[in-house]
């Protein structure tokens, strides 16, 4: 399941994260990558927005897509 | 000399603490990338104490911790100062912000560069302590480049609101360097914090943390495992961090999927309208119609009489200097109001919600939310607005940016705004935000004629950290507000009273220097009389319009005062309805030429910016032909259309208009159909 269907407010595992290297790289150093914790809080205006070891982003969907759960 | 770094993640503090310990203002948001290139400063005298003060908690470890108790709290001021003053200089080096040493964008580049190819004397690492565990992943490259580091553990008000505790005692042992809790916005604890940062200074070497892994393919995730056991050693949480917060919940309301764009409206709109009608408008009124249209000029002008000055001289120095500046200087409480209300909401932390809720409507012109960051801050100045896309990873989305950005209304052109509004269409509040309005329009369209008209694959992909929302600090939109009204006054008293005496003295003197008796004979009036018949479609007539729209490009304030001295015959006020505007333009002109002033390229020093970050002059050169052609184009429109349906009869130039319009229009088909045909077979 990708993240942009997962349930809003469920602490998930990331099982794979996809995509061009370069993005799969800074996503890495934010510490979004297989193994560790997500939680989507909650989807506006089209973003996804994620807690990642205490701190929120908002990502695109193709970004959510890319980003793989168990 | 020694030179101190800072480094650390995006919209950890870092440029907060440069500016409390070098005593500058430099630009500071609450949004992640606000700083974009390197700032160097002397620290504050103040600051240069080698001893440690017991203020705030320092943390040390190894030399640095014997040297703390050897100075205590006894002997801390003085014996540093004196004959080793200059060479214990101490230089500040505030850096980009960045989540690695391995760049993401161009900004994280310079963070990386200065670090691994200046060698400073110590780094000052700081870290967000709400997101302790993301920082310590820069924290222990950093650490293995064997440059001193001292940690400043910044906002631990929000790691306490959070319930969570760092041990900070161990964290320092682990990683083996000095760690100093510091509150960057209140200054508490750095004067510990340099004082450590200059002890470490002299040790010249950093021990770098063991980590299985260390230098293999895996790396990176090694890496991440090291910190993990580093956070479990030192961070207790009292809170899950995946529980909703409250700015989480705010979240949801202000980039709600439908109310998110209305309510950026609305705010934006109370902001102009408390700078523009409120107290910003009322001051500014005054100053304009009283203070610079009578007092001071009577004054001088009284006092030139009775000690008897040449009139040429006294009317370059009332006319010219006093006019002209005056005219400009009006605004400045304008001015400051709507930068300390900004500052406000930038220091909330909503800046980067509006990136979020416009990702959407960017998309759909190839670019995405990120773009909104150099849009907003263009709406103090175009240059950093321009820089600010040096934090756009896509080179195509960046130059697209770099040309749109320069269509937000930049305070420099407010004045212009606030003077046509009051002469053309007293009373009206719809005049201001209608060029925001206009603004976002021409963004959108330009954007998607760009897009068209140039071959892009745009790889869009967008990011952006949260930060929590917090309230404003008066004192930072204070300081913001102050840093703006220096510029505002360094420019009025520099190059804008220069281009004033020039343009005194142009419509003064005809070309064989003698004084003329009829402006028109000018030199002035032969310059403007060069581009005027351009102007004529636009519906600008004379040479007035024409000379304060060249001037507006060595800065655009220039346009008001250029008004103000080429108009200077009659004793009316600029800024009333009875303006000798009024003879210039018809009020659908005068929108016009509102326009044409906003929307067409920027001033001269934005122009520059633009050319150091498009990357080649041949891109730059598209940049200006397209935003010219855009302004033109536009105001062109506005004065037909607006007098043949508001005055029922053609404009002057109707003909020549309709056959420069459909020219563009002929150009801009040619230029689409022929990015389309080279596309198509060489496309994916």
């Amino acid at each position: 399941m990708a993240l942009s269907e997962a349930k809003v407010g469920r602490l998930m595992e990331i099982a794979q994260v996809n995509g061009p290297e370069k993005i799969r790289k800074f996503l890495m150093t934010l510490g979004c990558f297989e193994g560790e914790n997500i939680t989507l809080i909650s989807v506006l205006a089209g973003n996804y927005i994620v807690a990642v070891k205490d701190s929120r982003y908002a990502i695109d969907r193709k970004m959510a897509q890319a980003i793989l759960l168990v | 000399m020694i030179k101190i770094a800072l480094a650390g993640n995006p919209n950890s503090g870092k440029t907060t603490l440069f500016n409390a310990i070098t005593g500058k203002t430099e630009y500071v948001g609450n949004w992640p990338g606000v700083t974009v290139e390197k700032k160097e400063a002397n620290l504050k005298r103040e600051f240069k104490s080698y001893s440690l003060t017991g203020e705030g908690h320092g943390h040390g470890h190894g030399s640095q911790h014997d040297h703390g108790s050897q100075h205590g709290h006894g002997h801390v001021h003085g014996h540093h100062h004196g004959a080793g003053e200059r060479k214990h200089q101490v230089r500040v080096v505030d850096l980009p912000g960045a989540y690695s040493l391995a760049p993401y964008t161009s900004e994280e580049a310079i963070a990386r560069d200065f670090v691994t190819g200046e060698s400073p004397d110590v780094l000052i690492n700081i870290i967000d302590a709400s997101s302790l565990e993301r920082s310590l992943f820069f924290t222990t490259q950093l650490l293995e480049l064997n440059i001193p580091l001292v940690i400043a553990l910044n906002k631990q008000d929000l790691v306490k609101r959070k319930g969570n505790v760092i041990d900070t005692e161990r964290l320092a042992a682990l990683l083996q360097c000095s760690i100093v809790e510091v509150v960057a916005n209140t200054g508490e604890g750095l004067k510990t914090l340099t004082a450590a940062a200059i002890t470490s200074a002299g040790r010249k070497t950093q021990p770098a943390p063991e980590f299985a892994g260390r230098g293999s393919l895996t790396e990176d995730l090694d890496r991440q495992s090291y910190v993990r056991q580093l956070t479990d050693a030192v961070l207790k949480r009292g809170r899950n961090a995946n529980e909703l917060t409250v700015s989480d919940r705010v979240d949801r309301i202000v980039a709600h999927t439908v109310f998110g764009l209305p309510i950026f409206g609305l705010i934006m709109w109370a902001i102009y309208a408390l700078s523009i009608n409120g107290l910003g408008g009322w001051a500014s009124g005054y100053l304009n119609d009283v203070l610079f249209a009578k007092i001071i000029p009577n004054a001088v002008n009284g006092f030139f009489e009775r000690i008897g000055v040449h009139p040429l001289l006294q009317s370059l120095i009332v006319d010219g200097a006093i006019g002209g500046v005056g005219a400009v200087l009006g605004f400045l409480p304008l001015i400051m109001v709507l930068f300390f209300l900004l500052a406000l909401l930038e220091d909330s932390g909503y800046m980067a919600r509006v990136a979020v809720v416009m990702d959407r409507y960017f998309k759909r012109i190839g670019l995405s939310g990120k773009s909104m960051i150099p849009m907003i801050v263009g709406t103090g100045c175009s240059i950093p607005g321009i820089m600010a896309s040096r934090t756009i990873e896509d080179e195509n989305e960046r130059k697209v940016t770099i040309i749109l950005t320069p269509f937000v209304p930049c305070g420099a052109k407010l004045p212009i705004i606030a003077l046509f509004s009051a002469v053309f269409f007293p009373g009206q509040t719809w005049v201001f935000p209608s060029m925001y309005v206009i603004a976002g329009a021409l963004i959108i369209m330009g954007g998607l004629l760009l897009k068209n008209i140039f071959p892009f694959q745009s790889s869009s992909t967008f990011i952006i950290e949260l930060p929590e929302y917090r309230l404003p600090s008066l004192k930072h939109a204070l300081s913001q507000m102050y840093r703006q009204a220096k510029a505002f006054i360094i420019k009025a008293s520099t190059i804008i009273l220069v281009m004033n005496t020039l343009v005194w003295f142009m419509q003064t003197y005809s070309w064989s220097l003698h004084v003329v008796e009829d402006p028109s004979a000018s030199v002035l009036a032969t310059i403007g009389s060069i581009i005027a018949p351009l102007l004529i479609p636009l519906g600008f007539a004379g040479w007035q319009a024409a000379a304060a729209t060249l001037t507006g490009f060595i800065a655009k304030e220039n346009v008001v005062s250029t008004f103000a001295i080429v108009l200077s015959a009659s004793d009316d006020a600029l800024m009333s309805t009875a303006s000798p505007l009024v003879n210039l333009f018809t009020p659908v002109a005068a929108f016009a030429y509102l326009i044409f002033n906003l929307f067409t390229p920027p001033c001269f020093a934005a122009i520059g910016a633009m050319n150091a970050e498009i990357g080649g002059r041949k891109w730059l050169a598209r940049a200006i032909f397209f935003q010219l052609t855009v302004g033109y184009t536009l105001a062109m429109l506005i004065t037909q259309l607006g007098t043949l349906i508001l005055y029922g009869h053609l404009a002057a130039g109707a003909i020549p208009a309709a056959v420069i319009f459909i020219s563009i229009i002929a150009v801009g088909i040619y230029l689409i159909r022929k990015n389309r045909n080279q596309s198509l077979p060489g496309g994916q």
